[in-house]
């Protein structure tokens, strides 16, 4: 986790390359913090009430649109090569989604959270949700007509970009704490089905939710993340031990068809 | 006394509407010597110190999830972090049953296919005082609605099931049972006037549900996943997602016979597959079944021999589709089934009572 106040992104990079994270290796676009090509999308952090600034340079050889899912749904678009300066408005408390909007863009994945003051209290996780086919994406990067009216069947679900087991190795989705801890996680779906993630060992409590604000305080195991939807829940790690989290549609905790896989991830309670 | 303890197989079948029997693998009680789909329902009261005792004579291993019961570590049911139980093995799930409420159980070992199979079940936690939870609404009685899904291509062949990704249902069911099977009067909800009940929903379908609840069901929503909800609402659509649960308190209008649509959808395509109805009458309205009081039960049940029935008997007995396929007494009370065709037969009584049995070889 990056401590809060100590570092705020203020450019992303958007490149197109070489997605090494899951099994299939296909070509990608993603957001990156730095110049440097990496499969995942990097994460934006701000404090509450700050207006702020933010480069975007597109280092892809096409031009896409650039959407800040917040009130009033904010649409920039970015020419081919081209670099622009983005003014992001004062923002309450919470999670928000951001990412491509033109189909390529969609497709290949440059998608990630804006983090407004969650990480002031407490431990504060983040899960990048997506589902993806190969297809599609090879489709997308080749310029191709992607087949929208052919049956979705992803091949690979994805936390932060990554698929079970490498899942356990990002300190932002593997959830670990102490007990009595209280932590954050924020859950945004990037992908193109909806997705519902159960709890082992714990009930956990909705703090806010893009599609379901009539939610918030409601006490979950299971929880949906609709399409396109971003939400905050609060865990109180009452127990020790391990704990699997996944996705209750179980066609989703595989990896092109092998089980497990895909998105899984465990919440550690150390005594 | 032991408290009774569940088995897990993997050699057991359900029945289409036309018939048709369809391989399952999951839960029974070993007292009773065949698995369900679903498994059998587990009720505790709140606070009570469970102790569930499960054998696996099956030959994978398996174990029982308890899910949303938020039970520790080791009897969580998961095999990376708790245990498996062996082909042969058996052991006992521990938990404390402290909120009232609407809970499932399931195995988790290769859970995308031993799920889809049908290893799963609902429990539910009482109180003694017919109430939600502390300060809730009362309820004359509970009635179960556990919805699941299969996808026949993988029943059918469980062994060459691979890959998993790509399993798209298409038996959608309502406590294991679909299209004219819900109009049995076992599935029927009959309601008398004035005396609310609890819907137990929950969820172990790969679809998403979205249920259609008519105004005349005055439904209200005061649970979801085993805690109340802060503020009960009306409700007429609710959808339940794989794994969910919800508590909806229905009083139905005096009079009233109708339907709870249950949609099941495709998730991935978003496209709606199919939908179910659960009937709900008022119990005025209410027909006798064949028989007011229970046939004689033969044994064993399904059978794939012979069935017995205890003493000399006459019966006709029709397979599914209504052909007779057998007509006379029987002195032994024994019927040879063995070059019969797996299905299920109905067995007539000369008082007009009936009785199912089923043939599985």
């Amino acid at each position: 986790m990056v401590p809060f106040g100590t570092f705020a992104q203020d450019t992303l990079w958007l490149a197109r390359g070489e997605w090494t994270q899951i099994p299939d290796s296909v070509q990608a676009l993603r957001f990156n913090a730095n110049d440097e090509w990496s499969g995942v999308n990097a994460t934006l952090t701000r404090p509450v009430d700050a207006a702020s600034s933010l480069v975007v340079v597109n280092l892809d050889s096409i031009a896409h649109t650039w959407k800040l899912e917040a009130e009033g749904e904010l649409d920039w678009d970015l020419a081919a090569l081209d670099t622009i300066v983005l003014e992001m408005p004062e923002l309450p408390a919470g999670a928000y989604r951001f990412g491509l909007t033109d189909e390529i863009g969609r497709v290949m994945g440059a998608s990630g959270q804006l983090q407004i003051g969650l990480e002031a209290d407490y431990a504060h996780f983040h899960w990048n949700l997506g589902d993806w086919s190969v297809a599609r994406m090879v489709a997308a990067d080749l310029g191709l007509p992607i087949a929208w009216n052919e049956p979705y069947v992803p091949e690979q679900f994805t936390i932060n970009e990554r698929t079970y087991p490498a899942v356990a190795d990002d300190p932002e989705a593997l959830v670990a704490v102490s007990l009595g801890d209280t932590c954050l996680i924020s859950i945004a779906n990037h992908g193109f089905m909806d997705h519902v993630f159960h709890f082992h060992g714990f009930h956990v409590t909705m703090i806010s939710s893009s599609h379901h604000p009539e939610r918030v305080g409601w006490s979950k195991d299971t929880v949906p993340i609709r399409m396109g939807e971003v939400l905050t829940v609060q865990l109180v790690a009452n127990q020790v031990g391990m704990y699997p989290v996944h996705n209750h549609n179980l066609i989703a905790v595989t990896n092109a068809g092998f089980y497990p896989g895909g998105m899984i991830t465990q919440i550690h309670v150390a005594p | 006394m032991q408290p009774p303890q569940l088995f897990s197989g993997m050699e057991g079948y359900t029945f289409l509407p036309d018939g048709t029997a369809i391989p399952i693998w999951g839960y029974g009680w070993v007292a009773d010597g065949f698995i369900s789909l679903p498994g059998p329902l587990l009720e505790y009261s709140e606070g009570e110190s469970v102790q569930l005792n499960f054998t696996n004579p099956s030959p994978e291993s398996h174990t029982i999830h308890l899910h949303g019961l938020d039970v520790d570590q080791a009897n969580d049911g998961v095999p990376s972090t708790s245990f498996f139980v062996v082909t042969g093995g058996e052991t006992t799930y521990e938990f404390e049953a402290d909120h009232p409420g609407t809970f499932l159980y399931h195995c988790h070992v290769t859970t995308t296919l031993h799920l889809t199979m049908g290893m799963y079940g609902m429990i539910l936690v009482n109180r003694p005082d017919m109430t939600l939870y502390e300060g809730g609404p009362g309820y004359s009685e509970n009635a179960p609605l556990l919805f699941s899904d299969l996808e026949l291509e993988t029943n059918l062949n469980a062994v060459q099931s691979f890959p998993f990704h790509d399993i798209r249902p298409d038996v959608f069911m309502v406590n294991g049972v679909s299209g004219n099977q819900l109009e049995q009067a076992e599935q029927i909800i009959d309601f008398e006037p004035g005396e609310p009940i609890a819907l137990r929903l929950g969820s172990m379908a790969y679809s998403l549900l979205h249920l259609n609840f008519p105004a005349e069901l005055n439904a209200i929503c005061y649970m979801s996943d085993g805690r109340p909800v802060p503020e009960p609402f009306a409700v007429n659509e609710l959808d339940v997602f794989p794994g969910e649960r919800f508590t909806v308190m229905i009083e139905p209008d005096a009079g009233w016979d109708g339907h709870i649509g249950c949609e099941y959808w495709n998730i991935p395509d978003q496209q709606l597959e199919e939908e179910q109805f659960v009937h709900v009458r008022d119990a005025s309205l209410s027909v006798p079944d064949w028989g007011t009081s229970p046939a004689p039960l033969g044994f064993p049940n399904p059978t794939q021999a012979e069935i017995t029935w205890s003493g000399p008997i006459s019966l006709c007995v029709f397979d599914a589709a209504g052909n007779s396929v057998f007509s006379g007494p029987l002195n032994q009370g024994r019927l040879n089934v063995a070059d019969w065709a797996n299905g299920i037969y109905i067995a007539v009584f000369p008082s007009g009572k009936h009785t199912r049995f089923s043939v599985i070889h």
